[in-house]
């Protein structure tokens, strides 16, 4: 009578040309080593079973708030049991899982025999009859279809096919075609254009859609403001291109750059008294650049560390940016606030694009 | 002969002291040539003045007019500059560099109001509007808003501070007082930018102090903030180790038994 072994090593000969050279079992069966081995990997699956049953205890009965503590469900700052419940319940199923994981692993490292099995590689194609038989068959696949004998079903066809193509190149072709700066130029106007709000310049506002005095910004102070378009969506998404940093410079650096901005014409004349607004999207990638360093007076973006200089017309000085940020005219309406006299001076905000002119 | 006991002596001694130190003070002021400038000053302010001419003065200038390279002019930066500057013991600072930082105080916060009362006295400027440490009470959640609107792009979202340029950077708002936070706001220390009252209002301004002293409250969920400087150093972190204890496994699981 053959062994179970024994028949599977014919069995894999004959069939698959797999011939195992080598087998050999890593401890003698019933020793003294196999056993210690055996109750090692029991050990590991035990640890992890009991972690799996301490995720479960943790997740059910962990006090997951205060509760019942004077404050009701209320979430409470500071050092307290509920703040373990998270990093316990990563912590138990997590070991759970590393230990099963171990515990596999050890299994087939140390407990399996060492094998080494070897295979034949195919050489060359298949034999001509087979190849024969393939091409036989998909021709006469495409027979059973008939199209030859139903030229209906063929022109039918046309349908779907030229549809589905017109619609694959509808989306890329349509792209190329659409024209950005028609009917409005959409990368040359933002929510400052008068054109977009009846004539008028736009105020400026705060984000909860105050309009803002000059006297709202301190000296060395900064503020994050919106066009009070028509539409009363400034601050939203749908004029996302227009915030503006709205700085109150110190007199002597105020009057550096009104001396500077005769480098950059378009500026000359776009301060009001020592306020200077610039477009907040950066000109890099659109980051918001917003970190103010009142002392330098230097303008920071968060996302590639691109800075400015306010006091020479927002000019990169570090980092990825190469282009100044627009800076918005200002002036003040018959109310006292403050408005954005043209957009940007036609000069347009954030990243580059094909058409942009230098600035 | 008698010999008064140890803790007599001490007293006698720092009375001698006092003295001596009113002594002088007083033909000070009365031979001085700018006597004027102390004329109608507070008692504290007089305490402050004595501190600044001790600790102050080489840069700030004997009136406080600032000295050219070396400080600048405290005429007009108010109480609450001062009270935040030595406070933090930013001031006296220990040299010129990109940015002076917070390090154990050289005065208490007695002291420091003393140096500020006569500061504010040379020309006036802001000064924090509630007594003691502790600010009246805001709102947290409006104060997480204004904090997320106004503070976050430099300090970061938990108040964990962040890089600027050239070296400088947003500090951790951690060890702030409530009455720091409010004179750092009202006045813009360093590179920060000033948040006037027409722009924060003084309720604002509480807001957001409710908002940062709850956050800084809190314990860091797993037990290791890393700074509190968020994404970035968590990413770094957890790619380092994560990497290597992957790697290893990895290595181990493929390596022969």
């Amino acid at each position: 009578m053959t062994t179970r072994f024994e028949e599977v090593r014919r069995g894999a000969l004959e069939k698959d040309g797999v011939e195992i050279v080598h087998y050999e079992p890593q401890f003698p069966p019933g020793s003294k080593s196999e056993r210690r081995m055996v109750r090692v990997v029991s050990l590991i699956f035990l640890l992890s079973g009991l972690f799996a049953f301490a995720f479960v205890a943790v997740y059910i009965w962990w006090p997951f708030t205060d509760f019942p503590s004077v404050k009701g469900w209320e979430y409470e700052p500071g050092s307290s049991w509920m703040k373990g419940y998270t990093p316990v319940l990563g912590l138990t199923l997590g070991l759970a899982l590393c230990l099963l994981a171990l515990g596999v692993l050890t299994w087939g490292k140390k407990l399996l025999p060492h094998e080494i099995a070897l295979q034949d590689r195919h050489d060359g194609g298949s034999p001509p009859d087979e190849r024969r038989l393939t091409g036989q068959t998909l021709v006469f696949v495409g027979e059973e279809l008939g199209l030859n004998r139903r030229p209906l079903l063929k022109v039918a066809l046309l349908a779907p096919i030229g549809g589905v193509a017109l619609a694959a190149a509808a989306v890329p072709v349509g792209m190329l075609i659409k024209n950005p700066h028609k009917p409005n130029d959409l990368l040359f106007e933002t929510g400052w254009s008068p054109a977009l709000n009846g004539g008028n310049p736009v105020r400026l506002m705060h984000e909860d859609g105050k309009p803002i005095r000059p006297e709202d910004v301190s000296v060395g102070g900064q503020i994050t403001a919106f066009p009070m378009t028509k539409d009363g969506l400034g601050a939203t998404n749908k004029h996302a291109d227009s915030p503006i940093l709205l700085i109150h410079l110190r007199q002597d650096d105020a009057e550096l750059l009104r001396a500077n901005t005769v480098h950059q014409p378009k500026n000359i004349g776009g301060m009001y008294g020592n306020l200077v607004a610039y477009s907040k999207i950066c000109t890099h990638a659109g980051c918001p650049a917003s970190l103010y360093e009142q002392q330098t007076n230097k303008l920071l973006c968060p996302c590639h560390q691109s800075q400015f200089l306010i006091t020479d017309n927002a000019k990169p000085v570090f980092g990825p940016a190469t282009r100044r940020l627009p800076m918005l005219p200002l002036g003040i309406d018959g109310e006292g606030y403050l408005v954005g006299l043209n957009d940007f001076n036609g000069v347009p905000v954030g990243p580059a694009f094909w058409e942009k002119p230098e600035a | 002969m008698v010999f008064p006991s140890r803790t007599k002596r001490k007293i006698l001694a720092a009375a001698r002291m006092v003295a001596a130190l009113a002594l002088a003070g007083g033909i000070y002021t009365l031979i001085a040539p700018g006597a004027q400038a102390s004329q109608g000053l507070s008692a504290a302010a007089e305490e402050g003045k004595a501190l600044y001419e001790t600790s102050c003065i080489s840069c700030h200038g004997n009136n406080g007019q600032g000295v050219s390279g070396r400080g600048p002019s405290l005429i007009g930066v108010g109480s609450a500059a001062v009270e935040f500057q030595v406070e933090t013991g930013r001031m006296p600072a220990a040299k010129q560099e990109a940015q002076i930082e917070r390090k154990p105080p050289a005065f208490d916060s007695d002291q420091a109001r003393q140096i500020a009362e006569y500061v504010q006295s040379l020309g006036g400027g802001p000064q924090v509007p509630f007594p003691g440490n502790d600010a009246p009470e805001g709102n947290i959640s409006e104060g997480g808003q204004l904090f997320r609107v106004n503070c976050s792009s430099c300090h970061a979202f938990s108040a964990g501070g962040g890089a600027l340029s050239s070296g400088k950077y947003a500090p951790p708002m951690t060890g702030s007082t409530d009455r720091q936070l409010y004179a750092a706001m009202l006045t813009g220390p360093q590179n920060m930018p000033v948040f006037g009252d027409n722009q924060l209002t003084p309720q604002q301004k509480f807001d957001i102090i409710a908002y940062v002293q709850n956050m800084k409250s809190d314990v860091d969920p797993g037990g290791w903030g890393l700074g509190r400087f968020g994404p970035v150093t968590e990413g770094i972190a957890i790619f380092l180790f994560g990497m290597v204890v992957l790697i290893f496994t990895a290595l181990w699981i493929a390596g022969k038994s």
